[in-house]
């Protein structure tokens, strides 16, 4: 870091001298610390604007949320920019010091907090402008889905397991995925929290599952019990077939006999059936399973009693892609051995009598 | 965890802080001497307490109001009597106890039961988290404590405090190491929240005020090589940045709704 400078030195050395100046880390770093400090407490009574600032990447959510109200999220570039510069900054005292390192190897603990700091600026910039985030992605096991932003990438839920306690705490996800890339497969994992499937900046982990419901449970006399889900086929006899056309856990139907969903909770349950003899269709129509069981069937001796709802587990997936990890992660890697070093030579420093300097 | 031990050992601490005001009032180096033995006591008995916790849980147990003002003491009495040890500062262990008892007594009342790990807790990366990010609390708390023993050393100059060039170096050195294991506790936080929630930072109230402490003490580590800060500027900037400790510690986790609630 250098303090002083010198007026008959050309502007480029003057510029550089401003560069590598110490009061102007401290002047960034302050005007960084007071504008994010206002920042934030308009962050805090401002929610209905900043909530999207988690759930999205800053190039994403930024330019929306100016769009909508300049004065409440100025603070974010303009604190950026005093990041930007501190880090510009940094990387100056950087170059500095590795031009003189023979010199000034001692502090080599603090000048590799300087690399992290300004590597961990480089992926933060760098993942915010080109990543994502998206979520939470609905998938149930067996489904597959293409990943958001990124074509010909598809993620594929084997199984899916949730973990409760008998208090019924969730205790964990186990997801089983595979990535594919045009059909190839990429990666495979068991997902589960604080385990993520991370993959060239994806990282794809599990936030919450749910259940849904996918049809009913009935009891046929002479059958025994039999699920009917959307598209199950159920042969009554060798020449009587039910087929299930659709599954509706609340619907409704209307004066011109149409019958609607109007929700996925269990209401009022419907089912939508064929009955197909060897001449064709039977019948067609709808079974409200509050209601009778329609005459047609009474009259082909299909005594369906429902019993319970089928349920389908499924599980919900957080997909984000930060192709600046790694640098982010380079970047804490050099800061975390800077201050194990520095620690060190401060010691060693103070042992020898020697004033500490970064 | 036992109330009798809390109380115990809060009396401890209160003998403790007694004897250093004692020695300020009656200046025998033996009132000084059985203080530092309380506290070492003290210490003792807090590591005891915070080891059998953590075995009881099976995890490093710093996840509410109690479990943190706990620890929170513990650094502190550890880290003054790494200071003591180091540079026999003897008086200035008034204000550090203090401070120790005021975290203390602010865990007293609390419930101590240890609350079921939520899943995304269980890592090791938490517990390094929240120890690098408390003993760093500890040191910034110490280097509060001897800045305000500067500015009042620089206007009273009693042989009771330590000289003002050796409070300089201790605030320094606290300011050095407290902003070291910050940045690790960052590092660490860092990754676990990557692998946690697919983000390695996030705009929350939290994570914004932690950079914001990192960002005031990586300043103050630069400040300290400004000829005209050096000492009495640089003393209140070690309070002005305990007030930021204080408020994303506290402040953020009492008053504000974010991802690290106290309960």
């Amino acid at each position: 870091m250098m303090v002083s400078g010198n007026s008959s030195k050309p502007f480029l050395l003057k510029l550089w001298a401003l560069g590598c100046s110490l009061k102007l880390a401290i002047a960034l770093a302050s005007a960084a610390t007071l504008v994010i400090m206002g920042g934030s407490l308009v962050m805090h009574y401002n929610p209905a604007i900043f909530a999207g600032m988690e759930q999205e990447v800053m190039g994403q959510w930024l330019p929306q949320a100016w769009s909508h109200a300049p004065l409440l999220v100025f603070w974010v570039p303009l604190s950026g920019l005093c990041i930007l510069l501190f880090a510009l900054n940094t990387l100056c005292c950087l170059i500095d010091w590795l031009i003189m390192v023979r010199v000034r190897w001692r502090k080599t603990g603090e000048y590799l907090i300087h690399a992290g700091f300004i590597l961990l600026t480089v992926a933060y910039l760098w993942g915010n402008l080109s990543g994502f985030r998206s979520g939470p992605h609905r998938l149930a096991p067996g489904e597959r889905m293409s990943i958001p932003n990124m074509p010909g990438y598809h993620l594929q839920l084997k199984e899916f397991t949730p973990l409760i306690e008998p208090s019924g705490r969730p205790l964990d996800m186990i997801n089983k995925l595979v990535l594919w890339k045009n059909d190839r497969q990429v990666a495979q994992k068991t997902v589960r929290i604080n385990h993520p499937m991370v993959y060239d900046g994806l990282v794809i982990l599990p936030s919450s599952y749910g259940q849904d419901i996918q049809g009913f449970r009935f009891h046929l006399p002479g059958t025994g019990f039999v699920d009917l889900v959307s598209g199950s086929r159920l042969p009554i006899s060798s020449d009587l077939l039910l087929v299930v056309h659709r599954f509706i856990p609340n619907a409704r139907q209307d004066k011109k006999g149409r019958v609607v969903e109007i929700g996925r909770r269990l209401n009022n349950p419907a089912l939508q059936i064929s009955l197909l003899g060897p001449a064709g269709t039977i019948w067609q129509g709808w079974y409200f399973l509050r209601r009778q069981l329609p005459e047609v069937m009474v009259g082909a001796g299909i005594y369906l009693r429902p019993v319970e709802p089928v349920l389908t587990t499924f599980s919900l997936l957080t997909i984000n892609r930060d192709p600046g990890d790694k640098v982010a992660l380079t970047g804490g890697f050099f800061i975390t051995v800077g201050v194990i070093f520095a620690f060190f030579s401060f010691y060693r420093k103070r042992t020898i009598d020697d004033r500490p300097e970064i | 965890m036992s109330k009798t031990l809390l109380y115990l050992l809060f009396a401890i601490y209160l003998m403790a802080t007694s004897g250093y005001l004692l020695h300020i009032v009656w200046r025998r180096s033996f009132v000084a001497a059985v203080s530092l033995i309380l506290v070492f006591a003290g210490v003792i008995l807090q590591t005891a307490l915070l080891g059998h916790r953590w075995w009881a849980a099976g995890y490093l147990p710093v996840t509410n109001l109690f479990a943190t003002l706990f620890f929170f003491s513990w650094a502190l009495a550890l880290i003054y009597l790494y200071f003591e040890l180091r540079y026999r500062i003897r008086a200035t262990g008034l204000f550090v106890m203090l401070l120790n008892l005021v975290l203390l007594g602010g865990a007293l009342p609390r419930d101590t039961s240890i609350s079921a790990l939520i899943p995304a807790l269980d890592t090791p990366l938490f517990s390094l988290h929240i120890i690098f990010s408390f003993v760093g609390y500890a040191f910034f708390a110490m280097a509060f404590s001897v800045g305000v023993l500067y500015l009042c050393q620089s206007r009273l100059n009693t042989q009771l405090l330590p000289d003002l060039p050796t409070l300089r170096k201790i605030n320094e050195e606290a300011i050095f190491l407290g902003f070291g294991l910050f940045t690790l506790c960052m590092v660490a936080g860092s990754i676990w929240a990557h692998i946690a929630w697919g983000h390695w930072f996030s705009w929350n109230i939290k994570s914004v005020w932690s950079v914001l402490v990192w960002m005031f003490y990586a300043g103050m580590c630069h400040a300290k090589f400004v000829r005209r800060w050096q000492g009495g500027v640089y003393a209140w900037l070690s309070i002005a940045g305990f007030g930021v400790v204080l408020f994303t510690y506290l402040g953020i986790g009492l008053l504000l709704e974010s991802n690290h609630p106290l309960e």
